[in-house]
């Protein structure tokens, strides 16, 4: 009887050798919405139009622009597109709004959520989604790999998205 | 199943609802503010003193009127609400949610009972997000919360 661990493997005809991931077929999207979730880059949804403002932008005028322009949030930068944090609505309820006449000339730096969840421009929109839905995150900035602010995604873009690739 | 036709048959009461957050509507704004504060959520629905809902105030409608006035958070915030529209009922396709989302724009939307007659709770944006999440557990709930732009070990020999 061989040994079982001596057993010298076969050498393969010529022609014989087969790629053992041959069979390997991946994700393979069932739909349009599917795709479009998890085959493409977060680029592929709405991320513009974005603006930054300066950590030192008083914290009045940040109410102010949010209130004219219709911005659910600022991203706060530093020089370079540097992401260094977030003005939400959320921020405004929590931390100024019973003491904006007090804290109005502070700057937005004192206020603002430091540090917040980013996704890559190389991320799929699943990932968005995940942050959204599970991580309760309300507005994700999108970077470049060289991480400068290239766009942010709200839900409103999201569902957006979703609703374009849903189908009928 | 695709997402389409289960939003379709799926009713409301599939989604996750938020409570409702009442005020009265002599209330003031800072009050409304502190309760929006307390709860964690963006909404209140301004009720009279039989409950009856005339209408919501949101974050929104808090910064809009910090920028016109900040003297104006001590009034009552019946002043500034947004008068209540149609909810959607418990019983409805989760397309109503969708299309009223689309429609008005609306990051919540009210739900009521099946008849009609009493605000059971919210939903909106977050609970859709859900939803369409739970849709697809092993592609999305899979993905990192954190950022990773490289791996941090190498994988495999």
């Amino acid at each position: 009887m061989p040994d079982p661990v001596r057993r010298r493997r076969r050498a393969a005809e010529p022609g014989e050798f087969s790629d053992p991931l041959q069979k390997f077929e991946g994700y393979q999207p069932a739909d349009q919405l599917e795709e479009a979730l998890f085959c493409r880059p977060v680029t592929d949804m709405q991320i513009t139009p974005f603006r930054t403002f300066p950590p030192e932008l008083p914290v009045r005028e940040a109410v102010g622009i949010m209130a004219e322009e219709d911005f659910f949030c600022l991203l706060i930068c530093e020089q370079d597109r540097k992401l260094i944090g977030l003005f939400t609505e959320r921020d405004v309820l929590m931390k100024v709004a019973d003491r904006l006449d007090e804290l109005g000339d502070q700057p937005i730096r004192d206020f603002m959520t430091p540090d917040p969840r980013i996704i890559y421009e190389t991320d799929t929109p699943a990932k968005a989604l995940n942050l959204m839905a599970e991580g309760g995150f309300r507005h994700v900035p999108v970077l470049s790999i060289d991480d400068k602010v290239v766009g942010i995604i709200g839900p409103q873009r999201l569902a957006r998205y979703l609703f374009t690739h849903m189908g009928d | 199943m695709g997402l389409r036709q289960d939003i379709r048959n799926e009713t409301v009461a599939g989604l996750s609802l938020r409570p409702v957050i009442r005020v009265l509507a002599t209330s003031s704004v800072r009050q409304a503010a502190a309760k929006m504060r307390e709860a964690g959520l963006g909404l209140v629905v301004v009720v009279d003193e039989y409950d009856k809902p005339l209408g919501r105030f949101s974050e929104r409608d808090l910064i809009r009127l910090l920028a016109k006035s900040t003297a104006a958070i001590d009034d009552p915030v019946s002043r500034y609400m947004t008068p209540t529209e149609y909810c959607v009922k418990i019983n409805d396709p989760i397309q109503q949610v969708f299309s009223r989302m689309e429609v008005y724009g609306r990051r919540f939307v009210c739900v009521s009972n099946e008849e009609g007659t009493r605000m059971v709770g919210l939903t909106g944006q977050k609970g859709l997000m859900e939803y369409v999440a739970d849709h697809f557990p092993r592609q999305v709930k899979v993905q990192e919360l954190e950022p990773k732009l490289y791996m941090e070990d190498r994988e495999g020999a």
